[in-house]
């Protein structure tokens, strides 16, 4: 029966261009876009590091897609994959060092890293474009939004897949252990480093491919809007609300926030990055758990 | 204690031979590297004493920034008097971001601290973007421009008040936590909390006065940056990098390797600026060193 209502979900997902108007399905697109980013950061989350990195690996996916299809004329739906693959490479290297920092090291070695890709991005100007970036011919499947469409919604579903099998594979006792007490996960022979490596390079990828999504939508890429602190924000703020450590949580965070931060484009097209930020601070400070965690709990207690 | 006099041994000969063959890297690196230094205090001390990184560092910079522009342009108060009115300012807005979001936080996991600072500091930075917009103003005073001449080089003469400032701040600070009462059970505090509270000194006290009193360090550090630079919403968002970087890089608690470690960096990003065609990539130069000092602590202490 479970398994029906999600499949029933999954094929309306699929079908709903045929029912409502352009405007939503470009809003849903977005949506689902934060979504996979908010699923991705709270994957790595999951193990008890907290990555400020999504913006850089978003946009550095978003660069390397772009590249493909301009400098090597790759077709652009695999240049997606190629994104993706070079996002994770970037990260197997990178996770090597920075893996082996804790907590707030992690967090600012991270949170680094975008600024530290937009400096690349600004002075390899014979690949990038320098700072003016780079403007492609025409968009993903010429711009049709259904095509669009229904491209994110397959990476949101593998995304959402992806999280699930965390949470229920033999995965999630490693992660759950390293997250609790790393020293005592260590002690039982779990090798955190490999796992923290391989999470750091799938969630890497995921965003990679997110940024290449997002970039092709547009068909255009410059260093500030690429690399900047929205597609950090939003994520997190939408994981937070949504509620962390689960998979439900980001999705919920996601519909609520994507739906509220369209209005709120609408009303304030300037400066609205500051509503997020104190979102973020109410949040952690009176709903740690989020709106996921928060009903789950009463639920179970009411149990 | 041998390994660190090798190392020492040759910093000094790496920065002199930079001092021969590039004097104008030397002097400016020196001039910024104070200037590193003086605002990286304030956040290693917040990061020593509360066990807090404060992301939202460089944007008290910014506002303090602002705030001296807004006393030159409103009632011509000199720059470098204005810090009479903003350092007051600025030590009661850290006092009340402290008491509103971050004391009643101090318990739970600190990664939720990390992210609560990195909510004021975009909270704050697009506060800045709505009033007073993107548009860089600055402060021009003829004082600011004059040039010294050291053994034939000619740099800018107003920088050298960083070093001056950065020397006198460092000495304050050191003198303060060993002599005085308040410093003594300051630096209590930062060793042991616990202990601290144990012997009846009020551990919350001391966590609310830190956090203010380096805000309003960094306000001496706007009013000397804000003649010297453009003011802009994200000025401030490279130094909270830096700082942290240069804290790493010395050791918590060791302020007057902060002050070394920060002309060191400046010297360094001098000097790859002072190359031709690599300009832009002075700016790597801070990663590449947090990434050195934080991976070598963290192989040394894995080994330890």
């Amino acid at each position: 029966m479970k398994y029906f209502m999600i499949l029933a979900v999954c094929v309306l997902c699929f079908l709903l261009p045929f029912f409502v108007g352009a405007y939503l399905i470009h809003v849903l697109t977005s949506i689902m876009i934060f979504l996979s980013l908010a699923l991705s950061w709270d994957m790595m989350l999951r193990t008890g590091q907290l990555s400020f990195g999504i913006a850089g690996f978003f946009g550095l996916g978003a660069y390397a897609s772009i590249i493909a299809v301009d400098d090597f004329s790759i077709d652009p739906l695999w240049s997606i994959l190629v994104a993706a693959v070079f996002a994770a490479l970037v990260a197997l290297a990178l996770g090597w060092i920075v893996l082996r920092l804790r907590e707030i090291y992690f967090a600012i070695t991270t949170l680094a890293l975008s600024s530290v890709f937009m400096i690349f991005a600004r002075n390899l100007s014979d690949l990038t474009g320098g700072s003016a970036g780079k403007v492609l011919y025409e968009s993903i499947f010429k711009g049709d939004s259904i095509k669009i469409y229904w491209l994110v919604l397959s990476v949101a579903l593998t995304v959402i897949l992806i999280s699930e099998l965390f949470q229920r594979t033999r995965i999630r006792f490693a992660i759950n252990a390293i997250r609790d007490d790393e020293i005592a996960a260590k002690c039982s022979g779990v090798n955190i480093f490999k796992y923290l490596l391989f999470v750091f390079v799938l969630t890497s990828a995921i965003q990679g491919a997110v940024g290449a999504l997002y970039a092709q939508q547009y068909a255009f890429v410059e260093p500030e809007s690429t690399f900047s602190a929205n597609f950090l924000l939003l994520p997190m703020s939408m994981a937070l609300v949504g509620g962390i450590y689960s998979t439900l949580g980001p999705i919920i965070g996601a519909v609520v926030l994507g739906l509220a931060s369209e209005y709120l484009k609408l009303i304030m097209p300037y400066g609205h990055l500051i509503i997020y930020g104190l979102i973020l601070i109410f949040t952690i400070m009176f709903l740690p758990r989020g709106i996921y965690g928060t009903i789950a709990n009463k639920i179970v207690v009411k149990r | 204690m041998k390994k660190n006099f090798v190392g020492y041994a040759v910093l000094a000969i790496a920065l002199f031979l930079i001092a021969l063959l590039r004097p104008y890297a030397f002097f400016y690196g020196v001039q910024r590297g104070s200037l590193y230094g003086l605002v990286a205090l304030p956040l290693a001390l917040i990061l020593g004493i509360v066990g807090l990184l404060n992301l939202a560092h460089g944007e008290f910079l910014t506002l303090s920034l602002y705030m001296t522009y807004l006393l030159f342009n409103e009632w011509g108060m000199d720059p470098l008097s204005s810090p009479v009115l903003t350092v007051p300012l600025l030590l009661v807005v850290g006092l009340l971001i402290y008491k509103l979001v971050i004391e009643r936080s101090l318990k739970t996991h600190h990664l939720n601290l990390l992210l609560l600072t990195f909510g004021v500091s975009i909270v704050m930075v697009e506060s800045f973007n709505i009033w007073w917009t993107s548009r860089p103003r600055n402060i021009y005073v003829p004082y600011a421009s004059t040039s010294v001449n050291i053994f034939g080089v000619y740099v800018g003469g107003y920088e050298f008040i960083y070093t001056i400032v950065v020397v006198l701040v460092l000495a304050g600070l050191l003198l303060f936590l060993k002599k005085t009462r308040l410093g003594q059970a300051t630096y209590a505090v930062g060793q042991n909390p616990k202990g601290a509270a144990i012997v009846g000194i009020n551990v919350k006290f001391v966590y609310a006065f830190v956090f203010s009193l380096a805000a309003g360090l960094v306000a001496l550090a706007g009013a000397l940056l804000s003649v010297r630079s453009s003011i802009f919403p994200h000025v401030g968002g490279p130094f909270t990098m830096k700082s942290f970087s240069l804290t790493a890089m010395a050791g918590l608690g060791n302020l007057p390797g902060i002050v070394l470690a920060g002309i060191v960096l400046g010297i360094a990003e001098e000097f790859v600026k002072s190359i031709p065609g690599y300009t832009g990539w002075a700016d790597l130069v801070f990663f590449v060193v947090l990434i050195a000092a934080i991976v070598f602590r963290a192989f040394g202490r894995r080994e330890g």
